[in-house]
């Protein structure tokens, strides 16, 4: 993904202490806006600098909700991720995206973690494929250990959270081969 | 009926007098220590009767500085009474009684909250981060909830906050529909009783909203209060959930309209003394 694909989004462009759900309601609207204007794989990564507190309430209106509309698809195959100077910070998103069973990629202190609803299994996952960057469903089952149903099954899992990008480039058998690409690969 | 401290466990021995045996006055004379919770609950209940067309008599405490801090706080002028004779001492009160009614206020009246707690602590980040955040959720909840069915001319909604040497006590009201008839409004939950409406919030993170993102910020509350060794008190309706440090339970109490909620927390975990000014 080139790197003018990706939009930031500052959340303290709306103030330092945010806030209710009227407000995050809000500031969704411009939040959707950056998304439509992207193009099909664009990304948006969130930004909370500068941001003193950040309520559950408003979590849920900015980023649960939208969130909920990228990984419904409603932008094609947009991706968002969080970039925050502390995971304190992030709690509320924490909370509100694990509420929604949703997982987001957060950047905190040079390193990507997943926040929200998951598991160790799809962390494991997540991690080798952000490493590789691009790599198979065959490679990846080989490294991890699993068995290739095992393994297109946490891959269909994070393709449908919009964790990575996947496209099918075979068959063997009855079993579908997947390209996987790093969401975070510009 | 006389009571030397008007506080989250005895505040409810008056409305019961009030409320449930009918007396026409409130005897504060040997009253020497209101904390908010008390304050907010006394002043809907003098508003709750005037509206039900009858005057609740109060005696005032006769400490001057009971009357001093009641008069800080705001609370004569919130129940539209003439001031009892005493000096006035803006300082006693941390946040005076606040109005809370529309959404697009609370962010002013939290900010209001956080100045005066900043004047007076030098909080460290992640508390004040924590309070913060825990006084927009329990603020909104007026606006939200209060007047759920649309039916209530005037919820109520108020919040004050007091300090103590040992502790800092905030504290939120209405006399809006109550938790059971804002819960009632979902689907499944109509003839819930109050004590079921407390359990499905706190315990369930219920909210009226069946949204996946809605609903589990007071049970949120309730799990830092408890870790911070803190006293909670959540009333609605007949039921009242109150804990502390050594633990708590779900209590009846005398059916009273709206939320009332206190949270007290220890000092120490603000990390501070006291700015001395």
């Amino acid at each position: 993904m080139a790197i003018m694909d990706v939009g930031e989004f500052r959340i303290a462009q709306f103030g330092t202490r945010l806030g209710t759900r009227l407000e995050g309601a809000r500031a969704r609207e411009r939040l959707e806006s950056l998304l439509t204007s992207l193009p099909e794989k664009g990304q948006v990564r969130i930004l909370l600098d500068d941001i003193e507190v950040l309520s559950t309430s408003f979590a849920d209106e900015l980023i649960g909700k939208t969130y909920q509309h990228v990984v419904d698809g409603q932008y094609g195959e947009c991706t968002m991720v969080l970039s925050t100077p502390s995971l304190d910070l992030a709690e509320g998103i924490d909370v509100k995206l694990a509420q929604r069973r949703l997982a987001m990629l957060c950047l905190q202190g040079g390193r990507w973690r997943l926040i929200g609803f998951h598991t160790p299994a799809l962390s494991e996952t997540l991690e080798r494929i952000l490493e590789k960057k691009r790599t198979t469903t065959r490679e990846l089952a080989d490294e991890l250990g699993l068995q290739m149903n095992a393994c297109v099954n946490r891959v269909a899992r994070l393709a449908a959270l919009h964790l990575i990008h996947r496209r099918k480039i075979g068959m063997k058998g009855p079993q579908d081969i997947f390209e996987i690409h790093s969401i975070l690969d510009g | 009926m006389g009571t030397t401290r008007l506080t989250i466990e005895t505040i409810d021995a008056v409305l019961e007098q009030v409320v449930d045996r009918k007396a026409g006055a409130v005897d504060l004379r040997d009253t020497r220590f209101i904390d908010p919770y008390a304050l907010l609950l006394l002043a809907l209940l003098v508003l709750e009767t005037k509206s039900r067309g009858t005057r609740l008599r109060l005696d005032w405490p006769e400490v001057p500085a009971v009357r001093r801090w009641m008069r800080a706080m705001g609370f004569f002028a919130e129940i539209g009474e003439t001031t009892p004779p005493s000096a006035r001492d803006v300082r006693s009160a941390l946040q005076p009684i606040t109005a809370i009614s529309d959404e697009t206020g609370i962010g002013r009246v939290v900010d209001g909250f956080h100045h005066r707690l900043v004047e007076r602590y030098p909080l460290t980040e992640s508390s004040r981060r924590t309070l913060t955040a825990m006084m927009i959720e329990l603020f909104q909840n007026i606006p939200h909830h209060s007047n759920a069915t649309g039916d209530i001319d005037d919820s109520h909604g108020m919040a004050a906050m007091q300090d103590y040497e040992d502790s800092l006590f905030l504290a939120i009201a209405d006399k809006g529909v109550g938790l059971r008839r804002s819960l009632g409004l979902r689907e499944g939950y109509a003839t819930i009783t109050d004590a079921q409406a407390l359990d499905a919030i706190l315990r369930d993170g219920l909210s009226r909203f069946a949204e996946a993102g809605r609903g589990g910020e007071l049970k949120r509350i309730v799990g830092i209060v408890r870790s911070w060794d803190g006293t909670f008190a959540l009333r609605s309706g007949s039921a009242l959930l109150y804990f502390d440090e050594r633990g708590g339970d779900v209590y009846d109490v005398p059916d009273f309209p709206g939320v009332q909620l206190a949270v007290r927390l220890p000092l120490r975990l603000f990390g501070a003394d006291p700015v001395d000014r």
